[in-house]
């Protein structure tokens, strides 16, 4: 066998071999194929300031994908430029990134992530391009089913999709956040502290009215500092309370009013952009979410009414929708008009205007679900869901409802200083919706932008307003204003003003909240953040499992990522267990499946067990990657290797 | 107090304490004397350059948030290429010479020495009787300044602690986490490539070493310093090796033009069009 002669050299003895043989047919067969190049494959992630823990992926993943040939670029952009090239763009191979979602969510979550019929629509429906009639079927099977066929329903779509790896499912992981427990008391220990939920939940303590620059508090942090910070060390994750005593703070309360609480975060879009549906612009929609109110919220495993006073599922294919008496921020009150023009916004934000429905970019998999709306009077409204079972259908009214006299303004297409471009976008989807009106628990105040935004209680939403009515109105919870909301949210908020602060990163964050100058910590933190907490007597470390689980999206709209063979592959590169233990600290749980933290909703076959993913595990060889099984198994599906060991691709 | 006051008030503290001393120990009383007494004279002679300064600082300040969002949609997205080319290179300087005595020294250096490094030639050159090297190291201070935030705005990349957190510590924001609330008021984390920090501190130390016979104890102090500058943009995971080399680069082409722009045999009070050239080319820089 001959040695194979490099390309440039071949090139280079090609016209003389052409000109003097005379057999230019054969040297055009070998010189007309393109030559095999290595792979090249770019991994986006948010930085570590933004993020500590998924970049720590994104460089495991670059280094094995490194070791077994391929040409890795590991690209850094800010949160707001990895969702415009991911979700918006489509215009990237993998990235790491989190879920939307922080609490337990319904499988038919994965109905807006994964169904091909939203494969040319921008924004969070199947952002990763997969076309898989499979899918497809579960997916429907899974809205129209009910009980045990529905579990097998859902389990089936695991398996499919963990077997086809859209996505790879990386951990969940413990939501840390570093709070101050002497002005606000009640922080969520078994879920996601900070989440729309966790914040309406917060009870004032004795101390809240004081400081509201926080800048009385500093001497706290400093008198504590010596005391012992071992209650939250390691892994006790619900981290008992280390109260100390506390005195000083409550010198100067002025009666409890104008309590603030003051949160920080790293990441700076709440305080430009405050557009429920922008993709790019929203993490979790936690703020957004306070500011508008959908018909019903998810409450643990329980639905509760919430701007809907009620809904019934009329016959298989409506559900009639009474509204609660409420008003827009702007005085104007909320009707039937406003929820019906929201849904067919949703669906399409031109509201026919262009030539192309126009979807939105956020809450498409639910908005899917309404097909059609008619209003019945001012506070009832007619939604057609047709073959749906009862859970999918209250989904479909977990969206935001949006006032039409405000929306209905925007459903032009987007233009530039008045030039309209191509764009396929709507002035709605790109606006930054300043000074929004919404009906929920919090209104808009004010903001400075890359810096800070003020929000404060709406005394007119129904939580606030039925606590200052008579004992005899609230005794009759089934008929009152705030009927069907649990006793908790009553009252709720518990502060008069909520700002939000940017720092530069997860340590300066927690810095804020050892030395009293706010009360919790909102973006995520590193573990390295955590003895920090530990050193301030008055701040403590609170965490719950969050469901929106890291993971890393494939592109698969491009060769070789279309391959769902390959994926599998690449799944089997991310050492699970190793990010849990060496990026996260043990802060996190390892999954196979999406629906990790849902109760009950992973099937045997997907159980984390033994330390393994039981789908796709890693290449293991004693701690470290086994190259040679990775490349093996490379082989298997087809893939080729240079004799310098590089993963050969033909023209990307 | 703020955390980024009291960081401003330490620096402001800190670096008058050491210009006091380097002007005594460095110029000497009698130098000191004689500028005090054509102060006037002299600062009159160098208003122009001070105005290019301070239109090319204010620029700066005003025009960067918008020249970043530039940046972020249309600057030439250069992490993965700067990675790809010098891998782990800063990890390796933390992993090889990492000890809590060099943070502490190298972290003072980044943030004290840099303040110090920098105002020192102002004084030191405004005590020359000719003022036409405290033009050329003002000159050139607008030239890195004007040249750095246009390559700031081409140029869109992290920095080593925001790339590789696994391998490379933000030394200086994990033992000072109240520097972090002054450097993010005047710079952001995608601005790395060029380091500033070196093209600045390479700048003086330049300066320094033509002045040598001028200030023979300044250059010895200028070079330490600036080297040590340049180590701790690297030692403290913020700057790549790259950014360095630019910076370097940055510097040396700065010198150069201010030497062609100011001219010294136009020394005069009120003089030619000489001044007239120094104020209008650094222009030409800011657009390039």
């Amino acid at each position: 066998m001959t040695r194979p002669i490099s390309r440039r050299a071949a090139l280079a003895g090609l016209g003389t071999a052409a000109a003097s043989a005379g057999c230019l047919g054969r040297a055009e067969n070998i010189a007309g194929r393109d030559p095999h190049s290595q792979l090249t494959l770019e991994i986006n992630a948010t930085p570590a300031d933004s993020d500590p823990n998924g970049i720590r992926i994104a460089r495991q993943l670059e280094e094995h994908l490194t070791a077994v040939g391929i040409d890795v670029r590991l690209n850094t952009v800010g949160q707001t430029d990895l969702w415009r090239k991911v979700l918006i763009n489509q215009n990237f191979d993998l990235y790491v990134g989190q879920f939307v979602e922080t609490e337990p969510f319904d499988p038919d979550a994965l109905y807006g992530l994964a169904h091909s019929r939203f494969v040319a629509e921008p924004g969070w429906q199947n952002p990763f391009g997969l076309t898989e009639i499979a899918v497809d079927d579960l997916l429907e099977r899974q809205r129209r089913v009910t009980g045990s066929a529905r579990t097998d329903a859902v389990d089936a779509l695991q398996e499919t999709v963990c077997d086809l790896q859209p996505f790879s499912v990386v951990a969940f992981p413990d939501a840390l956040t570093a709070v101050q427990e002497n002005r606000f008391a009640g922080w969520t220990e078994d879920r996601q502290p900070v989440s729309v939920s966790g914040l309406l939940e917060l009870d004032a303590t004795s101390d809240a009215g004081s400081g509201d620059d926080g800048s009385t508090d500093g001497d706290n942090a400093t008198g504590g500092d010596t005391t012992d910070g071992g209650t939250t060390d390691g892994d006790t994750t619900d981290g008992d309370t280390t109260d100390g005593d506390e005195t000083a703070a409550g010198a100067d309360a002025d009666g409890g009013a104008g309590a603030v609480l003051r949160l920080v975060t790293t990441d700076d879009r709440i305080t430009e952009n405050w557009n429920p549906i922008a993709a790019e612009y929203r993490k979790h929609g936690t703020f957004t979410g306070l500011l508008y109110d959908p018909l019903v919220r998810a409450d643990g495993e329980s639905t509760v009414p919430w701007l809907a006073a009620d809904w019934e599922r009329v016959d298989e294919t409506t559900v009639d929708v009474t509204l609660r008496d409420a008003q827009w921020h702007d005085g104007e009150p909320v009707t039937a008009g406003d929820v019906a023009f929201t849904y067919e916004f949703l669906r399409d934000t031109s509201m026919g205007s262009v030539e192309t429905a126009v979807p939105t970019p956020r809450f498409r998999g639910r908005s899917s679900i309404v097909e059609g709306e008619r209003v019945i009077d001012d506070a009832t409204v007619r939604l057609s869901v047709p073959d749906v079972n009862e859970t999918v259908a209250a989904r479909a009214l977990q969206v935001p409802i949006l006032p039409e006299h405000v929306w209905s303004e925007r459903t032009g297409a987007a233009t530039i200083a008045g030039f309209e471009f191509d764009f396929e976008t709507t002035e709605a989807i790109v606006s930054n919706n300043a000074d929004p009106v919404g009906s929920g628990p919090l209104r808009f105040v004010e903001a400075t932008a890359g810096e800070s935004v003020v929000f404060e209680r709406n005394p007119d939403h129904f939580l606030a307003r039925s606590a200052s009515e008579d004992d005899a109105d609230a005794s009759d919870e089934t008929t009152g204003p705030r009927a069907g909301i649990p006793d908790r949210y009553h009252g709720k908020p518990a502060f008069d003003r909520l700002r939000i602060e940017v720092l530069p990163s997860d340590i300066s964050a927690v810095e804020s909240v050892a030395e009293g100058l706010a009360d919790a910590t909102v973006s995520n933190l590193g573990p390295e953040s955590v003895p920090r907490i530990g050193r301030s007597a008055d701040t403590r470390l609170v965490s719950g499992r969050s469901a929106a689980f890291y993971h890393v999206g494939y592109n698969a709209r491009r060769g070789p990522l279309s391959n769902p063979r390959f994926r599998a592959v690449v799944a089997r590169l991310i050492d699970k267990p190793a990010i849990v233990d060496d990026a996260f600290e043990g802060y996190a749980q390892a999954a196979a499946s999406p629906l990790a933290a849902s109760p009950d909703a992973v099937p045997d076959s997907l159980a984390w067990i033994d330390g393994t993913d039981p789908v796709h595990p890693f290449f293991d060889d004693g701690g470290s990657l086994d190259v040679e099984a990775a490349r093996a198994a490379l082989r298997d599906v087809g893939y080729r290797f240079d004799d310098e060991g590089r993963l050969l691709s033909r023209g990307q | 107090m703020t955390p980024f006051l009291s960081v401003l008030t330490s620096v402001l503290a800190w670096v008058a304490a050491m210009l006091v001393a380097a002007s005594l120990g460095v110029i000497g009383p009698a130098r000191l004397r004689e500028t005090w007494s054509e102060l006037r004279d002299r600062l009159w002679d160098t208003r122009r350059v001070v105005a290019v300064l301070c239109v090319v600082l204010i620029a700066s300040a005003v025009g960067r948030p918008s020249l970043l969002d530039v940046s972020r949609l249309f600057g030439f997205q250069a992490t993965a290429l700067i990675y790809g080319l010098e891998g782990g290179f800063v990890a390796w300087v933390q992993a090889t010479f990492a000890t809590s005595e060099l943070t502490a020294y190298f972290s003072w250096v980044y943030v004290y020495g840099y303040a110090f490094l920098l105002s020192f030639p102002a004084i030191a050159y405004l005590a020359l009787p000719r003022t036409v090297t405290l033009r050329r190291v003002l000159v050139a201070y607008a030239l890195n300044y004007a040249i750095g935030l246009a390559l700031y705005t081409l140029v869109f990349a992290h920095g080593p602690r925001n790339v590789m957190p696994d391998m490379v510590t933000p030394l200086l924001f994990a033992t000072q986490p109240d520097v972090m609330a002054l450097t993010s008021e005047v710079n952001v984390n995608s601005n790395v490539f060029p380091s500033l920090h070196t093209s600045l501190a390479v700048t003086v130390a330049t300066f320094a070493v033509l002045t040598r016979e001028e200030y023979p104890r300044w250059t010895p102090v200028a070079v330490w310093l600036s080297l040590s500058v340049v180590v701790a943009t690297m030692y403290l995971g913020i700057h790549w090796l790259t950014d360095v080399v630019a910076g370097f680069a940055l510097a040396f082409g700065s010198v150069f033009l201010a030497y062609r722009f100011v001219d010294p045999r136009e020394n005069a009070v009120g003089s030619d069009d000489g001044g007239e050239q120094g104020r209008s080319d650094p222009g030409t820089g800011a657009d390039g």
